[in-house]
């Protein structure tokens, strides 16, 4: 006779001060957990903003299982507020994209078109380790990439589990989010960070000058005051 | 307490009122059915009427006075009728943005400055929806639900009226005070929501009455000389900021100096929370009318910008910096520049997230590590929700000044007033370093380069 142990535990879970019991499985994802506590409390706003909290202070990272997270019978976890989910994490970039993007962006641009490229990572972290530099026509005015370049990075993409973190291309005077740049980026999605880099990315490698924003939940895009905001040195 | 006749006011006036509860009635939509009106969430709080009672002991302390002074706010700045059954006494202590000598007078004055149509009045025969009683002041029991509030230097309790025998107000400082002050402005709205159809009925656990609760701040000596807080800025001249100085306004022999940052200008969505403000200060500058409430014990001088971070020159805020500001990219430019000790409070919803930072702890972006555009958005607040933020930074500083800050452990407070009664309302937490750090701060690379 098989004995089959019970590896069903209960966690608490609060949220607003009340504290509510949850049954979990050490298997189950914690973003399971997390949709279950969001139903448990029927929370209908902005549940994509909340994250689970473990006593120390410390988020309970989503793309984990249970057993994996640590967590353990009976643990208190605190369901509250964390971050823009979505993709507009705190990117890390790696080392040498900023020049090696600005050598690109020159190159193809040589002074007197705009240039774009795109920085891409892992899909499942906000890291930066690659840079892809699209087949497009180009102009002192503008670039259009190519569609079937285009059908065929998607295609890279999802085979590679990977996703673009930042579109980035050059203007020829100041750095700024034109009409077309806000109605048509490569992705749509609410924290999706865009950059324009001034003088067809002439000056110095660096973001300093660059006009940074990103895609907020009303479609609008929303300039950060500093790169810092978005990117940060892995 | 006659209830408001709003027909018989203009429209203007009812609509002005509408306006200045906004920021109420949008918090409220978290819960309340769809298709509910503003008009009539509006209606349930102005309609409320509440009985403040105390006797003369205790109105006889500072704490208590300051109890009542509060309470009487907070529940004004909900729209909510309030009633007083209190002796006139002399102030001990000034209570802005109230002025005068008599406690009594002062509050009647207060009728309809903090939001309009929100009336104080003194009427003991006003057929109350609900009475707070002050201490073991006395009341004849039976007529409708009510509270004692109670508590000491530190520490504030409310219990139901037939749960208790409480103790007279007689404490100097009163932090204790606030704290009851504000769990009583809960139960009001709790009541007035209990009276509103949910969209969930599952909800209706949030607003549940709270039969007996207590906070703590941890206790700690009064000291007999005075508390220098030394320089200290503050960055946002809005609610918490206003919270927090109207509590380090109220302790004795507390004194500071330092400058304000905030370009804003005061609306009329500002009053259900800005507890230095008046109605009648609608239209000027927010740090203006902050920096003049405070006079000689907190002296603020006022600067109308908005603080900005100069990477050339990154040091120039004081060595402590209380941070109120909503947006989340300002608090990492802030806390860049702050060269000391750095507390930041915040509201969400119900919630209020409260945290301190030395330089080599983890900072407020390891706490606050992303942006929320959200923020950008009219907030949803309400005035007790507000004011724990900034007490809570207000006893974070004074700890700070008197060498005794909370441990490690207790870096940051979750704490959601709706349900003081459970056990999870308030919980402190370490802040934990992240790898990611958006300032960066020198915890967040110092754990960087251990991996």
């Amino acid at each position: 006779m098989s004995v089959t142990a019970e590896k069903k535990f209960v966690v608490e879970l609060v949220y607003n001060g009340v504290t509510k019991p949850l049954q979990v499985e050490p298997e189950e994802q914690v973003s399971a957990l997390l949709q279950k506590a969001i139903a448990v409390f029927g929370i209908t706003q902005q549940p994509h903003l909340l994250s689970l909290f473990r006593q120390d202070g410390s988020v309970v990272l989503e793309n984990e299982s249970i057993e994996r997270a640590g967590i353990k019978p009976g643990e208190i976890l605190l369901l509250r507020p964390n971050a823009v989910k979505g993709g507009s994490g705190l990117l890390r970039l790696a080392k040498g994209i900023v020049p090696t993007t600005f050598r690109t962006l020159r190159e193809c641009g040589r002074g007197e078109c705009e240039c774009a490229a795109y920085w891409t990572g892992p899909a499942a972290e906000n890291l930066v380790d690659g840079i892809e530099h699209p087949i497009h026509t180009r102009s002192p005015f503008g670039y259009q990439v190519d569609d079937n370049w285009l059908t065929e990075f998607w295609r890279r993409l999802a085979a590679s589990k990977r996703s673009v973190k930042v579109q980035i291309h050059t203007h020829p005077g100041h750095a700024f989010h034109s009409a077309i740049d806000d109605e048509w980026p490569i992705v749509s999605q609410v924290g999706f960070v865009s950059i324009v880099i001034p003088e067809f990315a002439a000056g110095e490698p660096s973001l300093e000058r660059a006009w940074v924003g990103y895609l907020q939940e009303d479609g609008k895009w929303r300039r950060l005051t500093s790169a810092v905001e978005a990117v940060i040195p892995a | 307490m006659a209830a408001p006749d709003i027909c018989s006011r203009s429209r203007y006036s009812s609509m002005t009122a509408l306006e200045e509860l906004n920021r109420t009635t949008l918090l409220c939509r978290d819960y309340v059915a769809e298709g509910l009106s503003d008009i009539e969430i509006g209606h349930s709080f102005r309609s409320l009427r509440v009985l403040c009672v105390s006797d003369l002991q205790n109105l006889s302390s500072h704490s208590g006075q300051t109890a009542l002074v509060t309470l009487v706010s907070l529940l004004s700045r909900m729209g909510i009728q309030v009633g007083l059954a209190v002796p006139d006494v002399a102030m001990l202590f000034p209570q802005p943005p109230l002025s005068g000598s008599s406690l009594r007078s002062a509050l009647i004055a207060s009728s309809e400055i903090f939001v309009t149509g929100a009336t104080v009045r003194c009427d003991s025969d006003c057929n109350p929806d609900l009475i707070f009683v002050l201490g073991d002041s006395k009341i004849d029991t039976g007529q409708a639900n009510s509270w004692r509030l109670s508590g000491s230097d530190w520490y504030g309790a409310l219990k139901m009226e037939e749960s208790v025998k409480t103790k007279a107000w007689t404490a100097e400082w009163p932090i204790g005070s606030m704290v009851s002050a504000a769990m009583a402005a809960n139960e009001a709205f709790k009541f007035v929501m209990r009276r509103l159809p949910l969209r969930d009925p599952a909800d209706s656990i949030f607003f549940e009455p709270s039969p007996s609760c207590s906070w703590n701040f941890g206790s700690l000596p009064i000291r007999s000389q005075d508390v220098d807080l030394g320089e200290v800025d503050l960055i946002s001249a809005g609610a918490i900021s206003q919270a927090a100085l109207y509590a380090l306004m109220r302790l004795p022999k507390v004194f500071m100096w330092g400058r304000i940052f905030d370009d804003d200008v005061t609306g009329r969505s500002n009053l259900n929370r800005n507890m230095l403000t008046l109605v009648s200060d609608v239209g000027l500058k927010k740090v203006l009318v902050v920096a003049q409430r405070c006079g000689t014990k907190l002296r603020l001088e006022p600067v109308p910008n908005r603080f900005t971070h100069r990477p050339s020159n990154p040091r120039t805020l004081a060595p402590r910096v209380l941070v109120g500001v909503d947006d989340i990219p300002s608090r990492w430019q802030v806390q860049r520049s702050a060269p000391g000790w750095l507390a930041v409070g915040g509201t969400s919803h119900f919630s209020v997230s409260s945290s301190a930072h030395l330089p080599d702890e983890p900072c407020c972006g390891c706490l606050h590590p992303v942006d929320d555009p959200a923020g950008a958005n009219p907030i949803p607040t309400v005035s007790f929700v507000s004011f724990w933020a900034g007490l809570a930074m207000a006893v974070r500083l004074v700890r700070e000044a008197l060498a005794i800050p909370y441990s490690r452990n207790q870096q940051h407070l979750w704490l959601t007033p709706l349900r003081m009664d459970l056990p999870h309302a308030g919980m402190w937490s370490p802040v934990a370093s992240r790898q990611d750090c958006p300032v960066p701060c020198f915890s967040s690379t110092a754990s960087c380069s251990k991996r």
